[in-house]
């Protein structure tokens, strides 16, 4: 009861304070004049009223100090002062607004990109998997070994038969299952439509402990004969969109590819495969007997879930002993001592490009090093401010101002100044987030297994949390510094002659804010390094040559359906081409199988027949791509030698092949190829004997940064091929050409789906979108902490010339020269710049090691780069040391003599 | 500069005006000048302070749940602020009044035997 008496006092006092103030008043008024009444009654009239007041102002004291006395017995002192020194803190900052929004930036900025960046960090890279105890899932591999100029792989595809042998034997694993990403064609409301899809074994979702939303998953049954499993599950996108999530949708038919599959379940939202991207999950053995006979078509993916109790190295040790065993079945057919394996690894391990995963870890790195700078900048910021108030908590402390007491004001600053700072960090960090999510540079890259992107990234509070403490702790550290310091001074000191005596100490000496503007130089000249070594990069990269004009070039893939017969393919590749090529607005059109850029197309062998055979397996390995006749010319790679395909290079002619000029000088070295003769593993080319008809342009397959590789070009007249990639040479935007080209394709073959469209310049932009993504953020982290240092390096030298105007008037009386004083003061910002330049390239010559991976043709150490870092890191910190200078030497010696 | 707590003169009369007020108002409601009127006239005014140190020691009371506050009449038909004490206020004043008992006693004998 008392207790909540007591509270109610309190919060009464506090929330209607002016009805508290009139109380008191009226309470002590009401004492005074009833005392001065008693007073004159007990005088018996001899005391005047005037006197009697005064007698009972007398006894009762000073009242001022009774009601601060009250109102703190009230617990009401916490507040007053509160409010005391926030606004005081307020008038303070009102006199330096600089330094106010410099301290203010400089957190926000340093908060806001470190918590963005941890943010996507740990979205991509720490968060646990969104499976079932996803600790016990591991991805199973083939390991291959090294064949002619392909390297050994470790995470090498299965084939069917590979795993069925390990899937029979193993021990270590609940469950393991194949999967692979594949397209279906479907019949859409707009005509037809290529989907992404998975294919998949029974155990598959088991494995990775999914359980479909509605229905069932693939049943053991229809795990075991090829091609009779025409059962499929929706994802849950495509259910929604195609089915109105319906939930009778089990047992309905679908079409696809031509043949009539029956839906038995809907994946749980949110899941699209391992691959990230399936509409739909087909079972495993809905593929025909070509997928899955043969031991050597390599093309699953493997994932398995541990037995309880089993070690993920014991795993991978059981698979490498099942690989031999693997080896001993299905033993090399032409390379006697290679022999293939297999191994195991967490699936965390491959949930995202390791490129993506390296440029994530580097740039929290950066970002690290610009929230101690910011951290740095900081405090010399509060220190120079600090400095600056000695006199001014001199004369407070002199006046009888407690120590805490004034502790307590310099925290309200700080802390006041932190959570503006923060505020303004969490609205940079919140946009950072979306930035990042908007740039993703792993939707672009092929490899990664989709297992997360960067649409996932939200706004890590623990993060921001962190930053935001290191940087009040930053602040108040430095904040409290000058109360901590008074403590030690002698007061008569400070105020005679307003702080250091600055003739007395050495002029050189390094004090601690110099160290910390040195300190903040060196690290945003590692930084600098970083964002200068991928800008070269980059520029390297985007310098690079696809080897053909992509400019205006218009691609789109156009599958036929698998019911399609091969033989009607040919015409119908032609009638498109014919009619795309009449839209007026069309230079010129054509057709290959695989666009550049891919990262990749067919690869086989290529055996020269004008000398003895090669032994098998070490022939050369080449790309080989089919081509309509106009291709080159359409995109505009160039003829070297011999001749282009022309339309009488057809069935039943002599078989011909153009090569690429790279593949003409390993092949060939020293002889003309043109009318040699040579077989291609692939497309009917081995058996026969096909001439050299034509050396063309290199064209990058791959990407820009892998090595050309030897490429050979097959007529599609000459070996029939379904896959078509149409290239549309336009006069204006390629994309407007899409619309006609879709009628036409509809027109010529109604099943045919028109998928993959988008234009080469976009083709070429994904390739080189990973190293944008670091480059730009980098540079960003760099030109921040060159602003950072240049900021940092300023406030130190303008406050430490500020601290000498006396010595420069009496140095000016003495007669010093302008030029001499300029010198006097830059002399410091010269030793901050070299110190601290020269520290930052030994730490950097070190840190920008780990970039080794991400740049593409530039040594870790590039001294070109480190050489323009240097010269402009110092350039600026000489110029931000230059203006305060300069003004210092223009003061006059009286008035600087005058001052304090 | 204001300052959160005051020097204390005496941490023998703070405790002792609690406890003298808490013992004047078992009596009878009263309002702040009655209470210091009492508390002079029965001490004799040996024990006489400056009469302002009663609000923020009633203040203190207030906020411990020791008092309750009300304002009403005063005789001469003035509104005055009335103190009562609470059961809480009472109990408060047992325990000081005990302590304070046993502290004298000591000092009693040592007088006494010294």
């Amino acid at each position: 009861m008392s207790m909540l008496d007591a509270v109610r006092y309190r919060l009464r006092a506090l929330l209607r304070r002016s009805e508290y103030e009139r109380e008191m008043a009226d309470e002590m008024r009401f004492h005074l004049e009833l005392d001065a009444r008693m007073l004159r009654h007990d005088a018996h009239g001899a005391l005047a009223p005037d006197d009697a007041a005064l007698a009972a102002r007398r006894k009762f004291g000073n009242i001022t100090r009774w009601k601060e006395e009250t109102r703190a017995m009230a617990g009401l002192g916490f507040f007053d002062v509160m409010r005391q020194d926030v606004s005081f803190a307020l008038r303070s900052f009102r006199r330096t607004p600089a330094f106010c929004a410099v301290v203010i930036a400089t957190l926000a900025i340093g908060i806001g990109a470190n918590t963005a960046i941890f943010s996507a960090v740990y979205a991509v890279i720490l968060r646990e998997l969104p499976f079932r105890e996803p600790d016990r899932l591991m991805t199973v591999h083939l390991v291959s070994p090294a064949a002619g100029e392909e390297p050994a792989r470790d995470d090498h595809v299965w084939s069917y038969q590979k795993f069925v042998v390990m899937q029979g034997s193993q021990r270590v694993f609940q469950d393991v299952a194949l999967y692979m990403d594949h397209m279906v064609s479907f019949r859409g409301s707009s005509g037809a439509e290529r989907i992404e899809v998975e294919v998949a074994g029974a155990r598959y979702l088991p494995a990775i402990g999914i359980q479909p939303a509605l229905g069932r998953n693939f049943l053991a049954e229809e795990d075991q004969t090829p091609g009779n499993a025409r059962v499929v599950l929706l994802g849950d996108a495509f259910w929604k969109r195609r089915y109105d999530a319906d939930s009778g949708v089990i047992g309905k038919p679908l079409t696809l590819d031509g043949t009539p599959y029956t839906i038995v379940g809907v994946l749980p939202p949110g899941f699209r495969g391992l691959t990230g991207k399936a509409s739909l999950l087909l079972p495993i053995m809905s593929l025909s007997n070509d997928w899955l006979g043969e031991a050597w078509s390599h093309s699953f993916l493997g994932v398995a879930r541990l037995a309880h109790g089993v070690s993920g190295a014991r795993a991978t040790a059981e698979m490498q002993a099942l690989g031999r065993r693997i080896d001993e079945k299905y033993p090399h057919p032409e390379i006697k001592d290679a022999h293939w394996g297999a191994t195991a690894r967490p699936l965390d391990a491959s949930r995202v490009d390791p490129v993506v995963r390296r440029s994530l870890l580097v740039l929290m790195g950066a970002v690290a090093l610009v929230l101690l700078i910011a951290c740095a900048n900081v405090g010399s910021l509060f220190l120079v401010r600090a400095a600056g108030r000695r006199r001014e908590i001199a004369v407070r402390l002199a006046i009888g101002a407690g120590r805490g007491r004034l502790m307590r004001q310099l925290l309200t600053e700080s802390l006041l100044l932190s959570i503006v700072g923060g505020t303004a960090g969490l609205a940079i960090a919140w946009w950072g987030v979306r930035l990042l999510g908007a740039l993703d540079p792993s939707a672009a890259l092929r490899r990664g297994n989709g297992l997360v992107d960067f649409a996932v990234i939200h706004l890590d509070w623990a993060a921001f949390i962190f930053a935001l403490f290191l940087a009040i702790v930053t602040g108040l550290a430095f904040g409290l510094l000058p109360v901590l310091r008074a403590t030690s001074l002698t007061l008569s000191a400070d105020l005679k002659d307003g702080g250091d005596a600055p003739l007395a100490r050495g002029r050189r000496r390094l004090t601690s804010r110099n160290a910390l503007a040195t300190l903040e130089v060196a690290l945003a000249l590692v930084l600098l390094a970083g964002a200068g070594l991928t800008l070269r990069s980059l520029r390297n990269l985007l310098g690079v040559s696809p080897g053909f004009d992509a400019s205006r070039l218009l691609t789109l893939r156009v599958t036929a359906p698998e019911d399609v017969s091969r033989d009607s393919i040919p015409w119908m590749r032609q009638e498109v081409l014919d009619r795309v090529t009449a839209i007026p607005g069309v230079r010129g059109a054509s057709v290959i199988d695989c666009p550049p850029m891919n990262g990749g197309c067919s690869g086989t062998v290529l055996a020269r027949r004008d000398r003895p055979l090669a032994a098998p397996g070490t022939e050369p390995d080449v790309g080989v791509h089919w081509i309509a006749p106009s291709w080159p010319s359409t995109v505009g790679v160039p003829l070297l030698r011999g001749r282009f395909f022309t339309e009488g290079d057809r069935a039943g002619q002599g078989k011909v092949v153009l090569i690429g000029a790279t593949a003409a000088r390993r092949l060939f070295p020293g002889i003309d190829p043109i009318d040699r003769p040579v077989s291609v593993g692939q497309g009917g080319f081995w058996n026969d004997t096909a001439r050299v008809v034509g050396v063309v342009g290199d064209v990058s397959f791959g990407t820009l940064e892998s090595e050309v590789a030897n490429e050979v070009y097959l007529p599609y007249a000459q070996s029939p091929n379904r896959r078509l990639m149409f290239f549309v040479r336009t006069a204006g935007d390629p994309l407007a050409m899409v619309a006609s080209v879709r009628r036409i394709v509809r027109d010529v073959s109604p099943d045919a789906a028109v998928h993959d469209v988008r234009t080469m310049e976009d083709r070429i932009a994904d390739s080189t979108v990973s190293a944008r993504f670091s480059t730009l953020l980098l540079s960003l982290f760099g030109v921040l902490a060159l602003a950072l240092a240049a900021i940092g390096t300023y406030g130190v030298i303008s406050y430490n010339a500020s601290r000498r105007t006396r010595e420069m008037g009496i140095r000016v009386a003495l007669g010093a020269t302008r030029a001499q004083l300029v010198r006097l003061v830059l002399g410091e910002g010269i030793a901050i710049a070299i110190v601290g330049g020269v520290i930052g390239l030994v730490a950097a010559l070190a840190a920008t090691r780990v970039l080794g991976a991400l740049l593409y043709n530039v040594a870790p150490s590039d001294p070109a780069t480190f050489v323009t870092i240097f010269a402009l890191l110092t350039g600026v910190v000489l110029l931000a040391s230059w203006l305060p200078a300069r003004r210092a030497a223009r003061v006059a010696p009286q008035e600087a003599l005058r001052t304090e | 500069m204001a300052r959160t707590s005051p020097p204390p003169r005496s941490e023998l009369l703070k405790g002792t005006l609690d406890m003298l007020i808490l013992r004047t108002l078992t009596l009878q409601p009263m309002h702040g000048y009655a209470v210091a009127q009492h508390i002079a006239r029965l001490s004799n005014e040996v024990l006489s302070v400056e009469q302002g140190s009663l609000y923020p020691a009633l203040e203190r009371l207030l906020a411990q749940g020791f008092l309750t506050s009300k304002w009403g009449e005063s005789p001469t038909g003035r509104k005055a602020r009335y103190y009562t004490i609470t059961a809480s206020g009472r109990k408060h004043l047992g325990a000081e009044v005990s302590s304070f008992e046993r502290v004298l006693g000591a000092i009693q004998r040592v007088m006494d035997n010294g």
